[in-house]
């Protein structure tokens, strides 16, 4: 589905048509507000806590640091959207029992990150996905079990 | 045991505050002071009437239309007299963010400037040494001593005299705050992301001039709270919008305003010495200048509370606390996870393990010769009830011999001794309610992420009814509806709350034995999907155990209260302010390695152990979190967390990228180690767990940089350019 002009953005493997969206407004606010999928957090706004973290084309973006219209036809996957990815169940899952959450405003953030990483480059150490993450900002958790949840991951294998 | 909030939290299927809306609602935008400290003399808001999509612009003059039943004597929400920059002077509800925000661009105020009180070493630059000016803004004044402070300092065959300053912190929950307002006939209502639903009716009603029955605080999830959710700060704003506009008004705090408006821990300057007589700690005096910044007189909690942490858990002959709380053009003090104890601690413990060096006695030995054990009396007198401080050194000192031995030439170990004391506040209640198929828990308080709630209410529930955690549902409520209870802060929710649950639970079981006819209470049990209950070998389905009535009107329902708790201190030592009384005393020890870099400062902790005094520990997982979490935010306050405030009270750093909160690489392996056999008055033992593993870190790392370089820090946070002066003026 698209606009009369032809812009759509495809999120979650559905096309929302985009015509009226400003030029300026931003990913984030067109999920939250527009599409109303407000998994994707709303954190600092200036690409420093890593809460509104999504796929763009497969690879992570901060949605409050990309305008919507940049997005072009590349497919945009949204924590609603993580778990038809094989990648993203694992990775709820390894958060799941490794308790490696807390408040969980941070969560689909590190959820969606890892994901992308995880997919991205399947061969990745423990330790080089955990220096990606280094975006991803959590108040809560001490970072402890979000640690113990990449080893797991990485334990299991790619 | 996985927590029942995480598949939601995993899905990105729960709501927060922030992501709250409802049908027809506006958008708010708040006009910040343009100066720390003047008298508005003139506010212009038809400017920002005229702008597109506005449908409400309010200042001083219209919240006083707003509220004609309102006393005189209320402290307006719009001042006349700004106290700190960026306090809100007016606000704007428009039909979109950005018109809103464009609006509150247009507003123009004329204001005439005031002398501007920037900082203590501005405001009070010779005290102690100096006495204080007549004319010193202080909104609070404390002091207490006990025995002989001069004989004792006079035979002492060792003094030690140190100086300290802390810093201002921020709490930075991911989530900002965030609320929506509605006003329905004569209720106002607020749903609002926060630690306190009856806090907030509290404080917004007394500033609204609204009797409880009038206004009604829905909790939503939170995003993290560290002590910022507390008190009412949004929601006044939102309210008075709502009126003013006649439709539900939404405000959320943006992220450089977060920084700028929460009421968080400010900076202090601590003086402390002690006198040592044939090895034994006898006497100790403290000073401390608090900066309160915009906080009110008589509103000043923080400073009778946090000079307590100044003496230590130490057995002392004669000591004299004195301190001030000091009015500044910053926001008002405010809570912050253990607010100030991390930052009194740095002081406190570094100056015992400093004195201990400076007599040539091991610094863990030396605090586990004065430490309190239960039985002892604190400095204000009070007694100190089962205390696992000596427990926990003795860990501590077994744990450092170890790692001395297994960890590289240069790395520095300190240990840093910390204590808390829980405040349970007023009383408050839960209710239950069983049926066939579950167990409701009917109660106030929201979820901020520890797990106090959705763990530790619903633990205490599977434990004393024997049902599984999946049989038990929480339902909230708001101040209309859910029981009262004061908050969760303090480390007090299961110590009070989850007290309150195992209170109801017990009346259940004891009810049900009754009905199965049975001598003692009944266990819980399920069975295909119905609960059933046993005892003496009788056993039945719930269902056959209900009476009609109940079967079709929620269930039997039983109450559980807690009540407040607290200790008493000798009046009798207190000469001035107020001092308080909390219980359960909580040790937390730490034992910190750390890594200096000679050039450049940079101080990395390599490893970290905590020992944490549990009483009992209710579910293991949660109590990890708490203490891993607690740490990783103590490192920030002990290497780089600092809220700058220039000469004209513009807070400098309001943003991520300045002020800097510990990343994932940062943080050092953590093993936490719960200590039990001390108990705490909360269900089975417990202590509170939330606020004690934040307090020792900064000590802990400071002391550990002084083993590494033999050179003491006197000033959080422990930054690299601090730490690099310091080395080099050796
Ligand atoms: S909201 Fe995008 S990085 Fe913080
Ligand atoms: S769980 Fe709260 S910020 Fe990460």
């Amino acid at each position: 589905m698209s606009g009369p002009d032809g812009s759509a953005l495809v999120v979650n493997g559905r096309a929302h048509p985009i015509d009226g969206v400003p030029s300026h407004e931003r990913l984030l606010d067109t999920l939250r507000g527009r599409l109303d999928l407000k998994g994707t957090k709303e954190g600092c706004r200036t690409g420093n806590c890593g809460a509104c973290t999504v796929l763009v084309d497969g690879r992570s973006a901060l949605s409050c640091l990309v305008l919507t219209h940049e997005v072009g036809d590349e497919p945009v996957t949204t924590i609603e959207g993580i778990a038809a990815d094989p990648n993203g169940r694992r990775v709820q899952q390894a958060f799941l029992e490794e308790g490696a959450l807390q408040c969980g405003y941070c969560t689909p953030g590190f959820v969606v990150a890892l994901t992308g990483l995880l997919s991205e480059s399947p061969g990745a150490t423990a330790e080089e996905l955990l220096t990606d993450l280094q975006g991803n900002l959590c108040r809560c958790t001490g970072y402890a079990a979000i640690v113990r949840a990449v080893r797991t991951l990485r334990a299991e294998g790619p | 045991m996985i927590r029942a909030d995480a598949p939601a939290k995993l899905e990105g299927r729960i709501r927060f505050g922030t992501d709250r809306t409802r049908p027809g609602m506006l958008w708010a935008a708040l006009v910040p002071a343009p100066v720390a400290h003047g008298r508005i003399r003139q506010l212009d808001l038809d400017p920002a009437r005229r702008a597109p999509g506005v449908v409400a612009a309010i200042g001083a003059a219209e919240e006083r239309a707003l509220l004609p039943g309102r006393g005189a004597e209320a402290t307006p929400i719009f001042p006349g007299e700004i106290r700190y920059r960026n306090q809100p002077i007016a606000a704007i509800a428009a039909r979109s963010l950005e018109e809103a925000r464009a609006a509150a661009r247009a507003v123009r105020a004329e204001i005439e400037p005031l002398p501007l009180l920037a900082d203590l070493d501005s405001v009070l630059p010779g005290w102690p040494e100096e006495g204080l000016p007549a004319d010193a803004p202080i909104n609070a004044h404390v002091r207490a001593r006990h025995g002989d402070v001069e004989g004792e300092f006079a035979r002492a065959d060792r003094v030690r005299r140190d100086a300290f300053r802390t810093s201002g912190v921020a709490q930075v929950p991911l989530e900002p705050h965030a609320c929506i307002a509605w006003i329905e006939g004569e209720v106002w209502h607020v749903l609002t992301s926060t630690q306190s639903p009856f806090g907030v009716r509290e404080d917004a009603g007394e500033l609204l001039g609204l009797p409880p029955e009038r206004l009604v605080v829905e909790g939503s999830w939170v995003g993290g709270g560290f002590g910022g959710k507390v008190a009412a700060l949004v929601e006044p704003y939102a309210l008075l919008l709502a009126a003013a506009s006649g439709a539900p008004v939404r405000l959320a705090l943006t992220y450089r305003e977060e920084f700028q408006l929460t009421r968080s821990t400010l900076p202090a300057r601590v003086w402390i010495a002690s006198a040592v007589r044939g090895g034994h700690l006898t006497a100790r005096t403290v000073r401390l200048l608090l900066d309160t910044g915009g906080s009110l007189p008589g509103r000043d909690f923080a400073t009778g509370y946090a000079i307590a942490f100044l003496l230590g858990p130490y057995r002392l002959d004669a000591f004299e606390v004195e301190g001030y709380a000091v009015r500044t053009h910053k926001p008002p003090f405010g809570s912050h996870r253990a607010p100030l104890a991390p930052q009194c601690t740095f002081a406190a413990d570094g100056h015992t393990d400093a004195l201990a060096r400076d007599l040539g006695v091991d610094p863990v030995a030396f605090r586990r010769a004065h430490v309190w054990t239960a039985g002892d009396r604190t400095a204000l007198g009070q007694e100190v009830g089962p205390f696992g401080a000596a427990a926990a050194l003795d860990r501590a000192r077994a744990l450092q011999e170890e790692w001395r031995r297994s960890m590289p030439a240069g790395t520095g170990l300190g240990v840093g001794l910390g204590y808390w004391s829980t405040g349970t506040g007023a009383g408050g209640e839960v209710r239950l309610s069983l049926t066939p198929e579950r167990l409701t828990i009917h109660e106030g308080e929201r979820e901020i992420g520890s797990g106090s709630v959705v763990r530790g209410l619903v633990a205490m529930a599977e434990r004393t009814l024997g049902l599984p955690a999946d049989r038990i549902v929480l339902e909230y409520g708001d101040t209309a509806t859910a029981p009262y209870d004061a908050g969760v802060f303090g480390s007090r929710t299961l110590g009070a709350l989850g007290q309150a649950v195992g209170a109801a639970a017990h009346e259940l079981t004891a009810e049900l034995g009754r009905r199965l006819g049975a001598a003692g209470p009944a266990r819980l049990g399920v069975e295909g999907d119905e609960l059933w209950a046993a005892a003496d070998g009788r056993r039945s389905p719930i269902a056959q155990l209900l009476t009609p009535g109940e079967r079709d009107h929620g269930g039997l329902l039983r109450t559980g209260r807690h009540y407040g708790r607290s200790g008493a201190i000798d009046p009798a030592r207190v000469h001035a302010g107020e001092f308080y009384a909390y219980h359960d005393f909580t040790a937390s020890v730490h034992l910190a390695a750390v890594q200096v870099d000679r050039e450049t400062g940079q101080v990395t902790v390599l490893r970290y152990a905590a020992i944490q005094d549990a009483g009992r520990v209710i579910d293991p997982p949660t109590f990890r979190a708490q203490v891993e979490g607690g740490v990783a935010m103590g490192l920030g306050t002990a290497l780089t967390e600092e809220m700058l405030w220039g000469p004209d009270g513009r807070l400098e750093n309001p943003g991520l990228l300045d002020y800097r909160v510990p990343t994932l690489l940062e943080i050092p392996p953590i093993e936490v180690i719960p200590l039990e056999g001390f108990p705490g008055a909360g269900p089975e033992g417990a202590k509170g767990v939330g606020e004690p593993p934040i307090i020792p870190v900064p000590a802990a790392v400071a002391n550990a940089v002084a083993d590494a370089t033999g050179v003491r820090l006197y000033e959080l946070p422990l930054t690299p350019e601090r730490v690099a002066r310091a080395l080099m003026a050796r």
